[in-house]
Parts: C-alpha cells; structure tokens; sequence
C-alpha cells in the first residue's frame, strides 16, 4: 500500500517559536488519520503545510506523490480542504457557494449540477439550497463546507478540527459522512482536539508542543499505556485528589466526571495503598478498582511523559 | 457629583491610554494634520507666476520685444517656446506645452504709433477657468500699460487704484491655511469619536460599560473631552506652524479663536457621536465620516466662494458649521476683526453645535 | 490560468456586490452625488460679487461709471456709503468684498483733461476672489476711461490687446472640474472598493478556503478586477453623461479613444486598491491607507481644482508620480480640446503603463500562502 501524505523531518518556526518541531509520520491511503493534540500543539501549522497554505521552515513532504515544497497548485487540485471555522461566503447562498468551489475545481457542466446535488443530499440542505449561507446554523455550514471540499471526488481530504463548536449530535452524523468516505477509498486527514473522536481514526498521531509523542492505532495506544490506571469512586471528590495526590507511587490524579482516575507507577497492591491513604484522611470512598485507560488517560500520560502542555 | 466627577475622570483616562496605544490613533492625530497643512500650504495655490506662454512674433523689432519683455518681467509669464508659424502655437495649446499664446502681428511697430493703434493677439487655454481668467486680467493690464506708455498723452482719462486689505500681495496661501485649522478639527472630532465608540461596540465592551454605574450622560463625556483636548492641541499646532513656518499674519486675539474653536468641536463631536450610533463596524464609522467630511468641507467656503455657489446651496450652507468657523478663523487671522463683527457667526457656531451634540446625545441614549 | 476559474471568481465577487448596500453606494451612488455637487454648487465663477459705494463727487460723470458696474453680472451694488468710516465696518464684516471710492474731485478732473482717480479697496483676505474681482474693476475702468478718452475723437490706443479664449470660451469652472471629476471618481471610488475586497477575505477567513483550491494569484486578481472595471467603465459613463446633458461640459473628442484609456486607468487604479488590501490585510487599515494613497493625491494634487505649474518643485515633482494628473490630461483634451492619438501619445502609453504596474503589484503582493 503506498503512502497517501508523506512528512519527513517537516518544521515551521514562526519568529522565535518553533511551532512543529521535526514531524515525521506517513498516512496510507484509505486510512483516516487523526492528528491529535491541545491547542498550540501545531496540529493546525502542520495540515496547512501539507495543504499548501504554509511553506515549511525545513523538512520534506509529499501529498500523493507531489512535493509540498514545489507542486503546491498540483496538490491542490488533488485534495479536498475544510477550514477551521468552515470558511464559506455568508453572503452567498448554499447553491451559489457549492458552484463557485465546483468551478474552482474544475467540475463542469452536467458533472456540476449532480455534484451539488449530491451535496445538498449528503448535507441535507436540498430545500435550502437558496438560503444565504451566513443564516445557516453552525450544523449546516459544517456539512456544508464538507461538501464544498469533496465536490471535484479527490482522493485526500484534509479536515482541520471540523467538528468544533457542533453539538455532540451533529459530530456524530458528521463522523458516519467521514467513515463512508474513508470506505469508498478516501484518505482522510483529520486534526481535532475531541478526543473521543479519535477513536474513529484507523491511527493517531498525538502532538504536543510542536512535536510528535505517539503515533499508532487507537487500541495498540491505550494496550501500550505504562502506567496503570484505577478509578477511585467518591462522594469527596476534592479531598480525595488532596488525599491522593501526597501519597508515593501516585503520578496523577485527574476528575473524571464524577469519579477520580488515579494513575500509579505500580500496579502490584496499588488498590489497597490507596485505600489506606484515603482512610488515613477520612475520605469516604465508595470503591476503587482498575479500568483500562482511555484515550483522554493515554494523552495526558503521554504529555506528562513528555514534559507537560503548553499553557494557553 | 463626586462619583459623576471620578467616573468621568476614570473614562477619560482610559481613552487616553488607549489612544496612546493604538498606532491607528497616533496616525490619524498627528499625521493626518501635517500631511493636510503641507499640502494645503504648498499645494493649493490659485495665484498665477511664470505661466506657460507660446509666442509668434511677426514683427521682431525693439518694439515687440520690449512688449514681450513686458510680460515676462511681471513673473506672471514664462515664454517656453517661439516660432513663426501659427501652427505651432496652436500645437503646443492642444498638447497643453502653453496655456497662453501671445501673437504680435507684423507691423506691429509702426501700427502702434500710427492712428489706429496696433493690435495683439491673446489666446487663453480655458480648461483651467481659474488660471485662465486670472492671466486674461494680467495679459490685459500689461498690454494696456505698455500701450500707455507710448503714448502718454490723453491715455488714460480714469485710473484704477486698488488697494487690497489684508494681504496686500494677495497671496491665497494666506487664505488657505488657517482654513486648514477647520478642515482638521472636524476631520479629527469626526474620526476619532465615531471609532472610539463603535471600537468599544465592536469588541463588546461597550456593554460592559453599559451595566457599570456610569450613565449614558458620562459615558459620551467621557467619550468626547479627549478629543477635545486632541482637537485643542492640533489647533495650537496648526497655528503655530502657520505662524512660524508659512508666516501667515495673525492680526486678531488668540482667546477669540479658542473660544470659536471650543463652539465648533461642538458640532464636529455631535456629529461625529451621530455617527457612532449608526456605525457597526468601525471601517462603517471611517466611510460614514469621510463621506460626511466631504460635503461638509466642500460647501463651506474652504476652496470653493460661498458667494458662487447657486442661492439655494448658500442659504443651506448657513447649517454648516465649517462655513461659520472659517469665517472667523479668517477674519481673526487676517483682518484681526473682533466679536463684534463676528458675532453672527459666533451665534451660528452655538446654536448648531449644541443642538447637534444634543440630538446625536439623545440618540445615543436609546441605543 | 483557466478561463472558468477567472470567471468563477468574478462571478462571486459580483453575487456579493449585489448584496452590499454599502458597496453598491459607494459604487454608484456616490459618483453620481459628487458630480451633481461639484457641477451645480460648487464653481469658481465669481460674480454677483457684493460691492458697496462711496461717491463723494455725485456728478453725472460718476454716475455713469457706477452705472457701468451696476450694468455687470459680476458686481452687486448693495450699499451707498456716505462715510469714509463705513467702509472699514462692511469690510471686516465681510458685508462687502469691494468698495469703490469716487474723490470729490472726479468729475472736475475729467473736465480738464487730466487723469482721474477711482479707488477700489478691496478685502484681499480671498486673495483668489480679490485677485478676480479687481480684473474685472479693472476691464469696466478701462473700457469707460476708453470711452471718455477717445469719445468723438479718432484716436485709438497705441496698443490694445484682443483676447479669445479657447475650449472653455465661457471660461465656467464646471467646464473645468467634469472632466476633471471623471478622473478623480474613477480612482478614488476604485481604489476604496477594492482596497476593501481581499482585506475582507482575509479577515472573514473565506481566503484561506480559496487559498487552497487549485486557483492561481493572477486569476484571483483578474477574476476579482472584472466586476470592478465593469462599474468603474459605468461610472465614467454616467459622470460624463451627466456632465453633458445636464451641465452643457462639451465633449468634442472621440469617445472611442476615451474607453480604451479610461480601462487602463482604471486597471491601474484597481490594481492599486489590491495592493493595498493584499499588504493590509486588515479592512480598517486599508481604508484609510486607500485614502491617503488615492483621495489626497488624486484631489490636490493631480491639476483637477490646483495648477500644478504654480506648485513648489518639491510638489510639482511628487505630480509626476500621480497617474490622476495624465489621465486629467486626456480627459481634458477629449472633452475640451478634442483632440485624438496624435497628442495624447504619451498620455495613452503612460496609462497602459499604469495599469500595467498596477495590475503586477497586486499580483505580487497577494499571496496564497497564510505566510
């Protein structure tokens, strides 16, 4: 299988601060791959690297086949693009913005109108399709601008953190669109921070401060997780991270909802030690017991692991 | 009262601070004005020297010579090219080398001293009506003289002495630059307060501003007084700079001018407050106010006389604030005229600017 | 470059002109108010200049005189003075701009065959309405001293000089300002819009979507220039129609040779406006950079109200620099002078040369890339 996106050694400096540092990583085709990452992590200088919006500092990379340093207007003709903020013309209507991209892309004539067609569908707006886009809610213009990015079919889509600021509803049918792309053969190239969506991606690449601190399947990431986790049930949630967080072999103590996950560098009695630290200070528990880590857990170790988020 | 004092106070401080801060502001205060005072200075000009004159000279004797010299002595012409042909004369009008064409004919000499006197041709290219009539009157007076001059006899029954007030050498510039002072008070009043305000609407602090103790009443004071100081200080600048660098008369009082000044801003900050509440976007306030600048500035007697203007435009013109002001920064600039003689403009200055800052005020209110 | 891409481009920017009020103002509107204001108030033509009489002579002889000025349309007779005291009051009150003083002496100066004097104190704080109005004092004293001088006699004036003027024989400041107007409309309204276009993307961030289709820099200039050059052409249009019908401005040259100029013009002053919006990137910014960059220079400095001749050299050196001053020229000579090709040669190349640059320094400044 040959690789969709290649990046070798990919950087971007901005002044002073070196935004990506080194990336290196390769997507294979069909894949959905998810970058991951808090904000100022360099996800979004990364995919505008790739897609051509950003000239890299050094490094290499290529986009089915093409140099992003010097076939950029090639590249661009290849794939599909969705902005943050989903930048479409407010003040054109739903129609009129699908056929001004369908015409930059270079998608013609009858091919055109069933392209938009096909968007409208997939997005749900074929009795909207005369609607100023800017008077659509934030659900709609997303799909929207999905659709805008896959009229002329390529083979690559780059999605730069397409679900913020949607309601959980709308990110869910959001992803069933992207799961049926990625079926029929697309490479879909995704940065969020939801972490729960990253779960949808074949593989994940997690990003911190530039650079990049993990990079394999969901599953394989949460199995690989050092440090195990246990989940503390409590009514005193924050006496118990007081409690916790003095007691030796405790890495990290993090709310989850409504209980504690408690990360600890040995597995070997480790329920019992926090029991008795937690009776030491008379906290009342309602039970401790060991959960397998999820990806949220995963990242923070991992971030943790290497040096700790930037700080917004 | 103590409160009212403090929370204006604190308002007026922190437009300062900002204005400070915000390279946008710097330029709009302090460069606009010089730019405006240097173009104005130098640029507007609607005397006439070493204008642009083609002449064919049939005669060529020491007669048409010495006519010739005549008009280049006066400075008012510039002979940039001779020839014999007529053709050329109208050649270098079209393409616009020459504004004026000066034929002699060719027995000019012995014609002037004969009976029927001796004739010259003048051509005026018209394009400019200004410069055209004003070398017509020149061109006119000089043949005239020389005419006199060879024949002193019974030449002259009336003689026309005129005596400028003011500016003696009539030089416009001495009109134009203390007019510039008008100019920059309303252009600067105008700006600045419609994008103080729409600014502080634009990022939502403005309802921030809304909830606090401070009521409407403090919030346009607290608004407007640092543009007025602004527009104060810019008027010393400007005046100083006509004083020192363009050496304009200042015949009048200076409290005078301050006084009239104070009742202007008046008007320029109502306006420019009006603007604000129409204004969602600060690029809106900036288009607003430039496309309320022009008229203003155009209709009030900077460049164009109110007296040319048709009837209808002079009566509306009595609304305008600028026209008032002007008359009075020039007539306290030049002719050094009291509140006495002014005291018309004076009464016009104040009713319209405090009916502006009320209605823009009470406008503002309700938003 | 693609053809459909470009017209793509073009026909969005249209769709959203159609929906800017502001824009469409500025575009259409605006034009039209300018060259209504400055053709019907705003005029240099001074007459019904208010002057006021002090006759101390009150003889026939002085009576005709004033007569003579009373008969002009330039002068107003508004007041008869009976006190050499009042003339200081009407003139700082500006009440009058002019008074003419008659000696007591006038008429008996006259008889005897000596030279009589009239005297004019004129308010010189107008200099350019002092500087007209004595002109025409003048020409009225010359012709009724030639009258009296040379009445029943056949002596004529040794020397006497025949004036004609040409192109604007009625020597009107609006004969002098449309075409003018043309000129400076075009640029101003043209860069103002279009410093606003690619600023606005940015700003919207719908620039960085279009950045990262296949479109290329020049057909995103081009494509966004069109609609543009299409209402800068209308403009010219109406302007001069308006100039025409309305205000009798002749047009005596082909308007053939002026479409082809005014595209390039306009192409230049567009491609300035880009520019500015390309660098900016920021709309406030660009708005008022487009103003000091086209307003000021195109106004002032570009021979449309001020002689440039007369300008310092400093000046009058920063006038070759301004494009408005040599497409005035051409407007000028066809609306005026009506001549063609022949003697706008070098205008019409320095048009086509400005459009040229203006339309690569948009290119260039503009850049797909966020950085």
């Amino acid at each position: 299988m040959s690789a969709a996106v290649t990046a070798w050694e990919l950087s971007r400096r901005f002044g002073d601060f070196l935004a990506v540092d080194r990336v290196s990583f390769e997507v294979r085709e069909g894949e959905i791959f998810g970058f991951l990452g808090p904000n100022g992590a360099g996800k979004t200088t990364t995919i505008k690297m790739l897609a051509g919006l950003l000239r890299p500092s050094s490094g290499e990379g290529w986009v089915a086949g093409l140099d992003i340093r010097t076939e950029t207007a090639a590249i661009q003709s290849r794939i599909g693009y969705m902005s943050q903020l989903f930048s479409l013309y407010a003040d054109l209507t739903v129609e009129e913005n699908l056929a001004f991209f369908a015409r930059l892309y270079g998608v013609t004539g009858g091919r055109r109108r069933e392209r938009i067609d096909w968007a409208l569908a997939m997005a749900g707006l074929e009795d909207r399709r005369r609607r100023l886009t800017g008077e659509l809610p934030l659900g709609h213009k997303q799909r929207l601008a999905l659709g805008s990015a896959v009229l002329h079919e390529p083979r690559i889509l780059f999605l730069d953190e397409p679900t913020s600021g949607v309601d959980p509803l709308s990110r869910r049918s959001f992803w069933e669109l992207i799961d049926d792309l990625a079926t029929r053969g697309t490479t879909v190239f995704v940065t969020t921070h939801y972490m729960e969506e990253a779960e949808h991606c074949h593989r994940l690449a997690l990003m911190n401060r530039g650079r990049l601190i993990a990079l394999d399947s969901p599953r394989r990431l949460r199995e690989e997780m050092k440090s195990p986790l246990l989940e503390v049930r409590t009514s005193e949630g924050l006496r118990a991270i007081e409690a916790l967080s003095v007691l030796p072999g405790v890495l990290d103590v993090a709310l989850f909802g409504r209980a504690l996950h408690v990360t600890v560098e040995d597995r070997e009695g480790a329920v019992e030690r926090l029991q008795d630290g937690l009776r030491a200070k008379k906290v009342d528990v309602a039970g401790i017991r060991p959960i397998p880590p999820a990806l949220e857990d995963v990242f923070v170790a991992r971030v943790r692991e290497a040096g700790g988020a930037i700080v917004d | 009262m103590r409160g009212r004092a403090e929370r204006v106070a604190a308002m007026v401080v922190k437009e300062f601070r900002q204005m400070f801060r915000d390279p946008r502001m710097a330029r709009v205060i302090f460069v606009a004005p010089v730019i405006q005072l240097l173009v104005f200075g130098y640029a507007v000009s609607t005397d006439i020297a070493n204008t642009a004159t083609f002449l064919v000279d049939h005669d060529r004797t020491r007669a048409s010579r010495e006519l010739v010299d005549s008009f280049t002595a006066s400075g008012y012409f510039r002979i940039v090219g001779r020839s014999d042909r007529p053709l050329d004369l109208v050649r270098a009008l079209e393409r616009g080398e020459a504004v004026v064409g000066l034929t002699i004919p060719v027995n000019f000499a012995r014609d002037s001293t004969s009976s029927e006197g001796a004739r010259v041709q003048i051509l005026l290219d018209g394009t400019n009506s200004n410069t055209a009539s004003i070398a017509k009157g020149y061109a006119e007076r000089i043949v005239a003289d020389f005419g006199r001059r060879l024949a002193p006899r019974g030449a002259l029954a009336l003689e026309l002495r005129d005596r400028p007030w003011f500016n003696p050498n009539l030089e416009s510039r001495d009109y134009n630059v203390p007019a510039v002072v008008g100019a920059l008070i309303m252009l600067i009043s105008l700006l600045l307060t419609s994008l103080a305000v729409v600014r502080e609407r634009e990022i939502g602090t403005l309802e921030q501003l809304k909830v606090s103790p401070l009521t409407a009443g403090e919030l346009i004071a607290g608004k407007t007084i640092p543009f007025a100081v602004i527009a104060l200080i810019d008027l010393a600048i400007v005046t100083a700079v006509a004083l020192y660098w363009f050496e304009v008369p200042f015949r009048g009082r200076f409290f005078l001018l301050l006084v009239a000044s104070a009742l202007y801003i008046l008007s320029a900050l109502g306006v420019g407050l009006f603007i604000s509440t129409i204004s969602a976007t600060q690029q809106e306030a900036f288009l607003a106010s430039f496309l309320v600048f022009m008229p203003a500035i155009l209709l009030s007697g900077f460049m164009f006389p109110v007296t040319s203007m048709p009837e209808v435009f002079q009566w509306a013109t009595l609304l305008n604030p600028v026209r008032h002001y002007l008359e009075i920064v020039r007539a306290v600039f030049l002719k050094g005229a009291g509140f006495h003689a002014l005291s018309r403009q004076f009464a016009a200055l104040f009713v319209i600017g405090t009916s502006i800052l009320l209605f823009a005020a009470t406008r503002f209110r309700k938003s | 470059m693609t053809s459909k891409r470009l017209l793509a481009v073009a026909r969005k920017e249209v769709l959203q002109l159609r929906r800017d009020p502001r824009s469409l103002i500025l575009a259409f509107v605006l034009p039209v108010l300018l060259t209504v204001l400055f053709g019907y108030a705003i005029s240099w033509d001074v007459d019904n200049i208010e002057i006021a009489v002090l006759d101390q002579d009150r003889s026939k002889a002085s009576r005709e005189l004033l007569d003579a000025f009373r008969a002009s349309s330039y002068f107003r007779l508004s007041a008869f003075l009976d006190d050499p005291d009042e003339i200081e009051r009407l003139i700082d009150r500006g009440e009058v701009r002019m008074v003419l003083v008659v000696p007591p002496d006038f008429s008996r100066e006259l008889g005897a065959g000596r030279t009589a004097l009239l005297q004019a104190v004129v308010d010189g704080s107008d200099a350019n309405t002092a500087n007209i109005a004595m002109g025409y004092a003048r020409a009225i004293a010359q012709s009724y001293s030639l009258r009296i001088a040379f009445a029943g006699s056949s002596f004529h004036p040794p020397v006497q000089a025949e004036s004609r003027v040409w192109y604007n024989e009625e020597l009107s400041s609006r004969n002098m300002i449309v075409p003018g107007l043309v000129a400076v409309i075009m640029m101003i309204v043209a860069a103002m819009l279009t410093s606003l276009t690619i600023a606005r993307e940015w700003e919207r961030g719908t620039m960085e979507q279009l950045a990262a289709t296949p479109v290329t820099r020049i057909e995103v200039v081009l494509g966004k220039m069109l609609p543009y050059v299409g209402i800068g052409l209308f403009d010219v249009f109406s302007v001069s129609a308006i100039g025409v019908l309305l205000f009798g401005v002749p047009f005596r040259g082909s308007p053939l040779l002026l479409v082809p100029l005014s595209t390039a013009f306009l192409v230049g002053a567009l491609g300035l406006g880009m520019f500015i919006s390309a660098i900016t990137r920021s709309q406030v910014l660009a708005t008022q950079i487009a103003m000091v960059a086209t307003y000021l220079p195109a106004f002032l400095l570009s021979g449309f109200m001020f002689d440039v001749s007369v300008m310092p050299p400093v000046l009058s050196w920063l006038t070759y620099l301004i494009p408005a001053r040599y497409f005035l020229v051409v407007t000028r000579g066809i609306f005026l002078k009506g001549v063609g090709v022949d003697v706008l040669f070098v205008q019409g190349l320095l048009m086509i040369a400005f459009g040229a640059a203006g339309f690569a320094a948009a290119v260039s400044a503009f850049r797909k890339e966020i950085e």
